[in-house]
């Protein structure tokens, strides 16, 4: 398994929208795995294949306490939506910011599994909204993206300017 | 996602996550160590605080808790549980404003993004407000839900303490104080008493312990004059009275078997010039043996080693005095780690006998005849106290007791022992045994 590279907004790779999944063989999983072990080492509850700059329609979740009960999702949609609700969201992507989003409470969900098999499910609670962070991820939606033009500029200046010192670090110790 | 919460720092939000992991086992001092991290300094205390009284009172917060709630909060949500227990800590415990421990609890489950508990917590803590008086009435019929204690060690100690229980049970729920050792190899305590006064730090003496002090507010250890020359140290008086009983003469071979954090090893240092071997199992504390050791600026022998399997050079020594502070249940320090009540089972005691009577047996060849062993425990229970030291006295004919003659304490069968809050002591058993 490996760590993969996050990308940062406002990385125009964000913006792609992935392409359905239709092998579902061992380069699938190993992405799946390598995804998992990159989120719980951000650590983060959600994480989005084109976020790590991969095509394929693959989400994987856990928002259990103990980090114990992985999720991964192939071709994911959602059937139905019911409720409204706000809350802060953050996203491994736009690391330090936080901001409310009204999302749905309950949302009904049909997805593929690893192996190809149809599953339907439904979700609330913290799990509905991760699944609609991460599906929007799959569409090249970020959850800043409903903020004031302004707001985001702020955003995008503030994370331009990390990367690009974090970059120098980097340089700096390679020196 | 992001998992981490927009403000992992905030009090309520840290103390829930910490006491979500105290229910996994993990002691809360474990747990601080590095649990304050994202919480800003000013915040500490409070997180502590926040900490240190759930668990104290968790069992009676418990007893409301269930009394509130139509059905239990799922395992898998620790954190909202915690959240709950907290929220009532605040409300029946603290000087927070009523409204402001709702609000902020609530808020505190917002920001855990456990967007269902929101409601429910707001509706279960008001509800406690409106209720109040019925609700801790009920509570407190039941002994268990009144002393927030796990009905093994009521048990307990109601069999071995039948006239003290009470008391006891109280004193363990009960803000300890904060003691002082003066190192009267340096100074003596009324040199030590004007020090402080000097810097506006009231204090008084501990009756019966000739080095003890306790503060009357707890402060931080640093900010003690003179700490970091070794001036000073934090113990309690109940734990000072060790290096007194050893009788200790210069010049004495004195091993301390059971070392760390190495409290009483300084003592020993401090009250005359002998040859310590300061020993323990646990290599990662002797390095706090270590530290200790180096502020008083005194030398001893700092050796890890397994006290119920005496091999290499330290258990070819013979010993003038041996100070056994044995592997505990530690009941008698309750008020100071009231996490013992969670973590510590009743199924645990018969092990913890078992190697206590394993040590006891096994460091004794290593006492010189007309030598002093003195063994000790922070325990309340007769089991792994005078049970234990008149099992050994039965089993080995070259041991017989020096009985305890003091002003402190009760008088056991076998040993001596200070129970909580007494003399603003924890609770010790001593029992000095001599070698013919």
């Amino acid at each position: 398994m490996a760590i993969l590279n996050i990308l940062h907004f406002p990385d125009p790779r964000l913006r792609n929208k992935a392409q359905v999944v239709k092998s579902f063989d061992d380069d699938l999983r190993k992405l799946a795995a390598d995804m998992l072990e990159t989120m719980y080492q951000a650590p983060g509850i959600g994480l989005a294949s084109i976020q790590v700059n991969d095509p394929r329609r693959l989400v994987v979740i856990d928002v259990s306490e103990n980090h114990d009960d992985p999720l991964c999702l192939v071709n994911p949609e959602i059937l139905e939506k019911h409720g409204e609700h706000k809350m802060d969201e953050g996203c491994l992507s736009v690391p330090g910011v936080y901001e409310p989003v009204v999302r749905a409470t309950d949302i009904k969900v049909r997805a593929q599994n690893l192996d190809g098999e149809i599953i339907e499910f439904e979700a609330d609670d913290l799990l509905a909204v991760c699944i609609q962070h991460e599906l929007d991820h799959l569409d090249g939606k970020l959850f800043i993206d409903n903020l004031s033009s302004l707001k985001r500029q702020r955003i995008r200046k503030k994370l331009e300017k990390e990367d690009r010192q974090a970059q120098q670090d980097a340089v700096g110790q390679a020196l | 996602m992001n998992g981490r919460t927009p403000d992992p720092g905030n009090p309520r939000v840290a103390a829930a996550r910490l006491l979500r992991q105290l229910a996994d086992g993990r002691s809360i001092s474990d747990l601080l160590e590095q649990g304050l991290d994202a919480v800003s300094p000013r915040d500490r205390g409070l997180v502590k605080e926040f900490c240190f009284g759930v668990a104290r009172w968790r069992p009676r917060l418990e007893r409301i808790a269930a009394q509130l709630l139509s059905k239990p909060i799922k395992p898998k949500e620790g954190e909202v549980q915690a959240l709950i227990l907290l929220g009532l800590y605040q409300l029946i415990y603290m000087r927070v404003a009523p409204h402001a421990a709702v609000a902020e609890t609530v808020e505190a489950a917002r920001l855990l993004r456990k967007a269902w508990a929101v409601g429910l917590v707001n509706a279960l803590l008001r509800r406690f407000q409106r209720e109040r008086e019925t609700l801790l009435t009920l509570a407190d019929a039941d002994p268990l839900s009144r002393y927030a204690v796990p009905d093994w060690l009521f048990r307990r100690i109601r069999t071995d303490w039948p006239d003290q229980w009470e008391a006891i049970l109280q004193a363990a729920n009960s803000h300890p104080p904060m003691s002082l050792r003066v190192n009267l190899a340096t100074n003596s305590r009324e040199q030590y008493l004007s020090l402080l006064a000097a810097s506006g730090i009231e204090a008084a003496p501990i009756p019966h312990v000739p080095s003890g002090l306790v503060l009357g507010t707890p402060m931080d250890a640093e900010s003690l004059p003179g700490f970091t020359e070794g001036r000073v140290s934090i113990q309690d008086g109940g734990a000072q009275l060790a290096a007194v009983l050893l009788d200790l003469q210069a010049g004495q071979q004195v091993l301390d078997a059971c070392a760390a954090p190495g409290g009483k090893s300084g003592h020993i240092m401090e009250a005359a010039a002998v040859r310590l071997t300061a020993m323990d199992l646990d290599q990662r504390r002797l390095e706090r043996v270590r530290q200790n050791l180096q502020r008083l600026g005194v030398t001893a022998a700092v050796v890890q080693g397994d006290a119920a399997k005496p091999q290499g050079a330290w258990a070819d020594r013979q010993y003038d005095r041996i100070l056994l502070d044995v592997p505990c249940s530690a009941t008698g320090v309750i008020r100071r780690h009231p996490d013992i009540k969670l973590l510590r089972r009743a199924q645990d005691i018969p092990a913890l006998v078992k190697i206590q009577g394993e040590i006891l047996r096994a460091v004794w060849p290593l006492l010189k005849p007309g030598g002093l062993l003195l063994y000790a425990t922070c325990s309340l229970l007769s089991d792994e106290n005078e049970v234990q030291v008149r099992r050994f006295l039965e089993q080995a004919p070259d041991a017989r007791e020096r009985v305890i003659m003091a002003d402190w304490g009760h008088c056991r069968p076998t040993g001596r022992q200070t129970l909580p809050g007494e003399a603003t002591m924890d609770g010790f058993y001593y029992a000095c045994l001599e070698k013919i």
